[in-house]
């Protein structure tokens, strides 16, 4: 258990230094990284994929995996659109985004937790099905003429500080996600469904439940990156949040969360966020083309769980080469 | 080690070529269902023109599908696909317009060796750092797409740039066949066979079923993992050669959907996701399925804005199907086993049991 604890306390500490190697780079790099307005910029960009990366999280440590999020929130951003075209105001779309978020997230649900189907299937299912509704929806139009207030959703601050207003709304989520994951007895069965479902089930966990409002969740949260991602944007299309899944999905793996379930804390994804965020923006002002960053990206994951497994690697090589030698001493004696 | 593996396969009941086949005979029906559907509402689908294009567009995927429903029966998953084709696509058509009097085989040489180093590298991660194959291919997926991008640097190299006789590979016939055509044919059976009657193929199936029981068979996991994403990166290399045959055009955003639409075929296929069943020949036949969907959708004037929506019903409803098959016979085969382990079941002399 100690050594479990420690672990997880380096895991941590690791992303921690890496964050701090990034600050320094950045600075480096340009005089600008370490200005307000530079970090404002940032952390606007990172925060439709942060949004997701909440449900993502309780998700995987349950040992299943959402797919599908990139679809949802272009969904969501095209029934808003359509609401919008129709005449709605603003104030009557979003309500009709977060309820069609909500649908699509119950969908997936019901399929997984209750028809029992793998979930990795059904979201690439419904990330194919998702998709092709937001076209039928929205064909190729977008829908630009938003209200300033709703945009600065997107782009604005905090009024008086350089705070974001989409990185409030990720705050709130964030402390709504960490206290009900880490401090609650609900949280606490995500664990032991993701370590042993059937242990889960036969010590009274309602899995399936659990699982079906996790996906709830997912549609929920997706909305409101669709709202949040239209606002940065400034327009809604059909192809809104193409892709976004795989960000995501890396976040949460790199902040340390096992993509078998069982295991991860909501600290390592936030940290795991701010890194990828980071990262992005200091390669960005350093002039890195945004296909290289896509490469530093994919590196830092690569490389975070290399090191992560890398102990693991000289542990079984050593071991593998002590049997040998042991074999051969065996056959040497038995001569 | 080989009277092992001979235990593994004599495990497996020997059941008739039909029975064995029963899951590749329904798709081909549904295959036929959809395509006389399509028929009956627009003639025109059986136009020898039309289904010529139906089955062409359908090899690329169909050869990237085979590689990756090997990888999946292992229990395994390649994201990495369509990058690699975009990289071997890439280099190799770069090589034809800077020596266009090239050997055609230099070509294939340079694609599969492309692919093959790529998938040395997920093969690397995963079987030797261990890394969740999900989590290592989404990596190499960046890094690899990534990588072709700055080495194209926004480039497009147009089929003006490259030989005839490249481009011909896309339009050779033989037998009043197409040529690509042919070659899926020729690497669905092969790895069809491959995958049934070696021990290499037997073992992948054990890999995927029971990953334990596997390794105290003697079955290399590492091995098995190694093998399968090299022979996924060959397959997705060798399709980047004939993609550029048959588009003309390459940049480096080629393939974007490729993941999606190989793992799409598989699981339309048949193959679990889970590992350890499933079949090449069925991941095949789901190629060609979505093919004639996507061509079926066109062809009857709905909106091109709904082929999407349909394929992902289609994965929803097959995947349902196949679980719903699949409890039943574990239903069947739990009640049997009941039936001979229950010895005392009314009716039966008490003294034959005692004894």
């Amino acid at each position: 258990m100690s050594i479990a604890r420690k672990i997880l306390a380096r895991w941590e500490v690791f992303l921690l230094i890496v964050l701090i190697v990034t600050f320094v780079v950045g600075v480096e790099v340009s005089k600008y990284f370490l200005t307000t307005s530079n970090i404002t910029i940032a952390l606007q960009g990172i925060a439709p994929m942060a949004l997701l990366a909440l449900p993502m999280t309780l998700i995987i440590i349950t040992g299943e995996i959402d797919i599908s999020v990139g679809s949802m929130v272009g969904l969501c951003a095209s029934a808003m659109a359509v609401g919008l075209e129709a005449g709605l105001p603003i104030e009557a779309a979003i309500p009709v985004a977060i309820v069609v978020g909500v649908v699509a997230g119950a969908f997936n649900g019901l399929l997984i937790a209750y028809a029992v189907l793998p979930s990795l299937v059904v979201t690439i299912g419904t990330l194919a099905l998702y998709r092709g509704i937001a076209q039928i929806l929205l064909q190729e139009r977008g829908v630009s003429r938003l209200p300033e207030w709703y945009q600065s959703i997107g782009f604005g601050t905090v009024p008086g500080t350089p705070i974001p207003w989409s990185s409030l709304i990720f705050i709130v989520c964030f402390i709504g996600f960490a206290i009900y994951l880490h401090r609650t007895y609900w949280g606490r069965a995500l664990y032991a469904i993701g370590n042993n479902r059937e242990a889960a089930r036969f010590s009274g966990i309602d899995v399936k439940r659990t699982i079906f409002g996790l996906f709830v969740a997912s549609g929920a949260m997706s909305a409101i990156a669709a709202i949040v991602l239209t606002a940065y944007l400034a327009s809604a299309r059909s192809d809104t949040g193409t892709g976004l899944e795989l960000p995501v999905i890396t976040a949460v793996v790199l902040g340390g969360v096992s993509i078998f379930g069982g295991s991860g804390t909501m600290s390592g994804v936030l940290m795991a966020v701010l890194v990828l965020a980071f990262v992005q923006n200091s390669l960005g002002l350093g002039g890195v083309t945004p296909e290289q960053q896509q490469i530093v990206t994919g590196a830092v994951l690569v490389v975070t769980l290399i090191l992560f497994s890398g102990s693991g690697f000289i542990e079984r090589a050593r071991a593998s080469l002590r049997a040998r030698n042991a074999a051969s001493a065996a056959k040497n004696t038995s001569q | 080690m080989s009277q092992l593996t001979e235990a593994a396969q004599s495990g497996a009941p020997s059941r008739g070529l039909l029975a064995r086949l029963l899951r590749e005979l329904v798709l081909v029906f549904a295959l036929i269902l959809i395509c006389v559907l399509v028929g009956l509402r627009e003639p025109r689908f059986f136009d020898p023109t039309n289904l010529t294009q139906v089955i062409l567009s359908a090899t690329l995927v169909c050869i990237v599908a085979v590689g990756q429903a090997l990888v999946i029966i292992a229990r395994q998953i390649d994201l990495s696909v369509g990058a690699i084709v975009a990289m071997s696509a890439f280099v190799t058509a770069e090589w034809l317009a800077g020596n266009p009097t090239g050997s055609l085989a230099v070509v294939f040489l340079i694609g599969c060796s492309v692919g093959l180093v790529m998938g040395a590298g997920n093969a690397l991660l995963v079987a030797a750092f261990r890394i969740p194959a999900i989590v290592a291919t989404l990596g190499t997926l960046a890094i690899y797409r990534g990588a072709v991008l700055v080495y194209a640097g926004g480039r497009q190299i147009s089929a003006t740039a490259l030989p005839k006789n490249y481009e011909g590979i896309a339009r050779a016939y033989i037998a009043g066949v197409p040529l690509l055509v042919w070659l899926a044919i020729i690497v669905t059976v092969v790895i069809g066979l491959f995958a049934r009657y070696t021990r290499v193929g037997r073992n992948l199936y054990a890999l995927g079923s029971n990953p334990e029981s596997a390794r105290f068979l003697g079955i290399s996991e590492a091995r098995g993992v190694s093998f399968v994403f090299l022979l996924s990166g060959f397959l997705s290399g060798l399709v980047g050669v004939l993609w550029g045959a048959r588009f003309g055009t390459v940049d480096a955003v080629i393939a974007p959907q490729l993941n999606l639409q190989s793992i799409s075929a598989v699981v339309i296929g048949g193959v679990s996701i889970f590992g350890g069943s499933g079949s090449v020949y069925g991941a095949a036949i789901g190629a060609v399925i979505f093919a004639v969907i996507q061509n079926g959708v066109l062809l009857l004037g709905i909106n091109q804005f709904w082929v999407q929506a349909v394929v992902g019903a289609a994965i929803l409803a097959t995947v349902f199907f196949y679980s719903t098959m699949a409890r039943r016979s574990e239903r069947v085969e739990m009640e049997s086993r009941r039936r001979r382990t229950e010895p005392r079941a009314p009716g039966l002399p008490q003294a034959e049991v005692s004894k």
